[in-house]
């Protein structure tokens, strides 16, 4: 089998092209750090993280901009509900497969309530019973099984994330149930409209965080790297645990 | 018999003095800490009815009474903190502290009618508790917010780390930092100039 060779030239290629340099053996606090730090393609990295940044703000950014100028707040929720509850059948499925069977319960009835009383989808009237959302993902249900994360890794586009989710970013858009529904029906665009008006949707609501991020560190790029991992492994212990509730004793059971 | 007494006298004095000011606080004292400082914020530096100015005084005093800096500073330099003289920890405290009132400031000028209720806390550690809250958000859902508290060398409850939605503020800037510092071979000096350069920057757009 040449596929371990093929795979070890490859790496030593995208290597010679953007590894960092390890820190020395004998300097324990300097390769704990490295280690931690979990970034040997940083300069590959920092390229594509620097395309990322461009593109945002030229497009994305200003695109987020205009749409929370021209629309109301009470628009840009209903609009974020519906996508949301457009990716029901995609997470019912995750949390299926990582074994959360409440999870999947809450899934559902957000899906069915939210799809009936909360006309269709532009509604999350399951929250406020006490049903509140959750996130799963291909990635996190690869975690779930077992499977580390790799090293750091820059998308275009996409952004933070790493080798894991980025195989499991790839593999939903075969696995999503509503994809196949609808282009069973020749409703693709309905798929194609859910990426794009989900991705400016989700851009709006974090126009003030990455502000805040941008405006207060020294680096963008490791404050950046170092949030994204945290939120990451906060999201991964709680599929784990398959918590749903939120901490608010008011809505608990 | 006279001496005795006067002994036993010194003793107890000594014994007195030598106790803690005072007991060890409990997770309840904790969590009112919390509680109070994020009542107290709300109240006084939230807004936009007061100046910039005004703003960052207020909180600066909050601020600096109820966080660990010297133990923040230290957690977030991590060995770069040890290699630094004593006049550029110092240093480094100080425009710590100037950048943090001003990001703080900033946040709390853009106040929408959040509220912070706090919900639990637990034992952290030998000194240490974690308060668990959320943040109470008119146009969003609740925000979990997990705070770290241990009791300073001076006896009182100070605040050492803000977790948000996992992410930890003390962790982020310590890798951000970091880098930086790593990014320059370690020149403390460049870090103090980095600092300086985003205070300056950000009173200037303030």
């Amino acid at each position: 089998m040449h596929l371990p060779k093929i795979l070890g030239i490859a790496a030593l290629l995208i290597c010679l092209s953007g590894c960092a340099t390890p820190p020395p053996a004998d300097d324990p606090d300097a390769v704990a750090d490295f280690e931690q730090i979990n970034d040997p393609l940083e300069p590959m990295n920092r390229v594509t993280f620097d395309f990322n940044l461009w593109l945002d703000d030229n497009v994305l950014a200003p695109a987020a901009r205009v749409y929370r100028y021209v629309t109301p707040a009470f628009f840009r929720k209903r609009v974020a509900d519906l996508v949301a509850n457009l990716k029901s059948p995609l997470l019912f499925a995750n949390d299926v497969l990582e074994g959360n069977v409440s999870r999947a319960g809450v899934t559902l009835s957000r899906f069915v309530l939210n799809s009936t009383f909360g006309v269709a989808g532009i509604m999350d009237v399951a929250t406020p019973m006490g049903l509140p959302a959750h996130e799963a993902d291909l990635g996190t249900t690869l975690a779930v099984w077992g499977v580390g994360e790799g090293p750091y890794l820059v998308l275009p586009l996409f952004g933070p994330s790493n080798p894991r989710d980025a195989a499991g970013l790839a593999a939903e858009s075969f696995l999503d149930p509503l994809s196949y529904y609808l282009a069973d029906n020749h409703m693709r665009w309905v798929s194609t409209t859910r990426f794009l008006v989900g991705g400016l949707s989700q851009r709006e609501e974090y126009l003030d965080t990455i502000e805040d991020i941008k405006r207060t560190s020294l680096d963008y790029y490791s404050a950046l790297r170092s949030l994204k991992r945290q939120s990451r492994d906060a999201l991964i212990r709680d599929a784990k645990e398959g918590k749903w509730k939120t901490q608010d004793p008011r809505n608990q059971p | 018999m006279r001496s005795f007494i006067k002994a036993t006298a010194t003793l107890a004095v000594a014994l007195f003095l030598a106790l803690p000011a005072r007991a060890d606080h409990t997770p309840e004292e904790a969590q009112s800490f919390i509680q109070n400082l994020a009542n107290q914020a709300i109240s006084t530096v939230a807004g936009r009815q007061i100046s910039d100015a005004e703003r960052n005084d207020r909180f600066r005093k909050l601020f600096v009474s109820a966080f660990d800096l010297p133990a923040i500073s230290q957690f977030v330099l991590a060995r770069y903190w040890r290699s630094a003289s004593p006049e550029q920890q110092q240093e480094f405290v100080k425009l710590f502290e100037d950048m943090q009132v001003l990001n703080w400031a900033q946040r709390f000028k853009d106040y929408h009618g959040e509220s912070l209720q706090v919900l639990s806390s637990a034992k952290d550690g030998d000194k240490g508790f974690t308060v668990d809250s959320q943040l109470n958000r008119p146009s969003a859902g609740p925000m979990p917010v997990v705070w770290k508290v241990h009791q300073a060398e001076d006896g009182k409850i100070r605040v050492t780390d803000i977790v948000v939605e996992g992410v930890s503020m003390s962790i982020t800037q310590r890798s951000d930092y970091n880098s930086l510092l790593q990014a320059n071979g370690g020149k403390f000096d460049e870090l103090l100039k980095a600092l300086q350069t985003k205070i300056d920057q950000m009173r200037a757009n303030g």
